[in-house]
């Protein structure tokens, strides 16, 4: 490696993840948009062209808002708990997989932060972090809200882990690799001849169980139990205000879009069009770097799907009692895992047999 | 260990805007710290008592169990790696799995017998 390899995948690096951040004013005003949709009102339409500038505007706002640090609090660990969150959800858009590789000065290099070879467990580690950020924060508020808060927030992540992480292990089984970016390459072609060669054809049960625990990882409705405001006013930030309440919503949204991410590159075939094949793409383009440029495009349209999926379901679904929560995590969500695993694992074993 | 590299760099510019978003809110806020400001939220409600109060040991029975489920799953990775591979020797590594997995769902069983997630 050397000195132009390391410029350009820093620069490279950076470009993603000022994208990745990017999520965050577009989701704000997709989200506040979508919400008005829904419910039939109009929503934020005032602040430039049908209120397109409405994101420029709320950043602003919060930034320009008094910092208060309540008395009673922490105050280390209540400064630090909002960027322990944020910090996190930055470094696991690593291993995720935007297109397949880009050419410059006769060199290619993958469309990913760090093409790690074991990007799955990566993302699984570095994910979980985020829970300190979230507890720190809340215990350190020294108010009844947030600590009850950060509890739920804790037993809700920790537990929807578990399945997340069998359903994981299941497209590890099928793919036989850790790595996001072999699953999305194994995914080319078509499947029976008519259906595109997606991971979801295969894992159904995976796909759904990874679905419900992303909703729950990123404390999303119907499972945001750690700030139902009709309980717990905000929940584990009900003490925070002005920029540390808006990292904790940066975060949010960039968990959304790393999770998005993952079920597109685990399930939904990555930067892969349906039905057409990349060599047939090169073709038709021919060039490589037009053809990059066409899977991060790709890439961007499914995830860009997801995250209003998670919108529409919030608006759609009410949340659910803590109990019911953690009944569905340990009582179904995890048997259905096992389950998934052991069918995995079999039926990868008769089709070998036969 | 080179494919870790640009993680450092993320690493990098992960921390430039958490060091930035703290300076830029501290220098655009303005301060005017009254008491009843920086009073404990409750609503407007005067605070009872302590907020560091007992809490269910429910959740620390969740935290435990999943410590064990969590390490118990977490052998099922090395194992997901090298499983596509191993068939073309024969059923070994299946059944072992099957023997693992018939231990854990015994000790979910346990757990569902001995009510330990009670929240409500």
């Amino acid at each position: 490696m050397d000195a132009m390899d390391l410029i350009v995948t820093a620069v490279k690096t950076a470009i993603i993840y000022i994208g990745m951040v990017q999520v965050v004013p577009i989701m704000l005003i997709v989200e506040r948009r979508g919400a008005a949709l829904i419910q039939d009102r109009p929503g934020p339409n005032r602040v430039g062209p049908f209120g397109l500038f409405q994101p420029i505007a709320d950043v602003i706002k919060m930034m320009m808002k008094e910092v208060t640090i309540p008395r009673q609090v922490n105050k280390a660990l209540y400064l630090l708990g909002p960027f322990l969150v944020l910090f996190p959800a930055s470094l696991v858009i690593a291993a995720l997989p935007f297109g397949d590789f880009f050419t410059l000065f006769d060199k290619n290099y993958p469309i990913q932060v760090a093409n790690i070879d074991v990007g799955i467990l990566y993302v699984l580690a570095i994910g979980s972090l985020g829970i300190y950020g979230i507890l720190f924060g809340g215990w350190a508020s020294n108010n009844k809200f947030s600590l009850i808060g950060a509890m739920r927030s804790s037993s809700q992540i920790i537990s929807y882990e578990i399945p997340l992480g069998l359903a994981a292990c299941s497209a590890v089984v099928w793919y036989g690799s850790f790595s996001l970016r072999e699953m999305v390459l194994t995914q080319e072609g078509t499947l029976f001849g008519m259906l595109p060669n997606w991971g979801i054809f295969y894992q159904p049960l995976g796909f759904l169980l990874f679905f419900i625990a992303a909703f729950a990882e990123t404390n999303r409705l119907p499972f945001d139990l750690p700030e139902s405001e009709a309980e717990l006013v905000a929940g584990f930030h009900t003490e925070y205000g002005a920029m540390d309440f808006g990292t904790f919503f940066m975060a949010e949204y960039m968990n959304m879009a790393t999770m998005s991410g993952l079920m597109v590159a685990m399930y939904f075939g990555g930067w892969h069009l349906p039905w057409v094949s990349d060599a047939t793409l090169l073709q038709w383009l021919g060039s490589r770097n037009l053809l990059a440029a066409l899977q991060v495009l790709t890439v961007v349209v499914k995830i860009a799907f997801f995250m209003l999926v998670f919108v529409w379901v919030r608006w759609t679904i009410p949340r659910f009692r803590f109990d019911q929560l953690m009944r569905l995590a340990w009582k179904n969500l995890i048997p259905i895992g096992l389950f998934n695993l052991v069918a995995t694992a079999l039926i990868l074993y008769f089709k070998g047999a036969a | 260990m080179e494919a870790f590299l640009p993680v450092g760099f993320l690493l990098i510019f992960a921390l430039l805007l958490c060091i930035g978003l703290f300076t830029v809110k501290r220098l655009l806020g303005p301060r005017n710290p009254v008491a009843a400001k920086l009073a404990v939220y409750e609503c407007g409600v005067t605070p009872e008592g302590s907020a560091r109060a007992p809490f269910k040991t429910a959740f620390y029975l969740i935290a435990v169990l999943f410590l064990l489920f969590d390490v118990e799953a977490a052998f099922f990775f090395p194992w997901a790696l090298v499983y596509r591979e191993s068939l073309a020797q024969g059923p070994a590594l299946l059944i072992a799995m099957l023997v693992y997995m018939s231990l854990l769902v015994l000790g979910l069983v346990y757990i569902f017998r001995k009510d330990c997630l009670k929240l409500n």
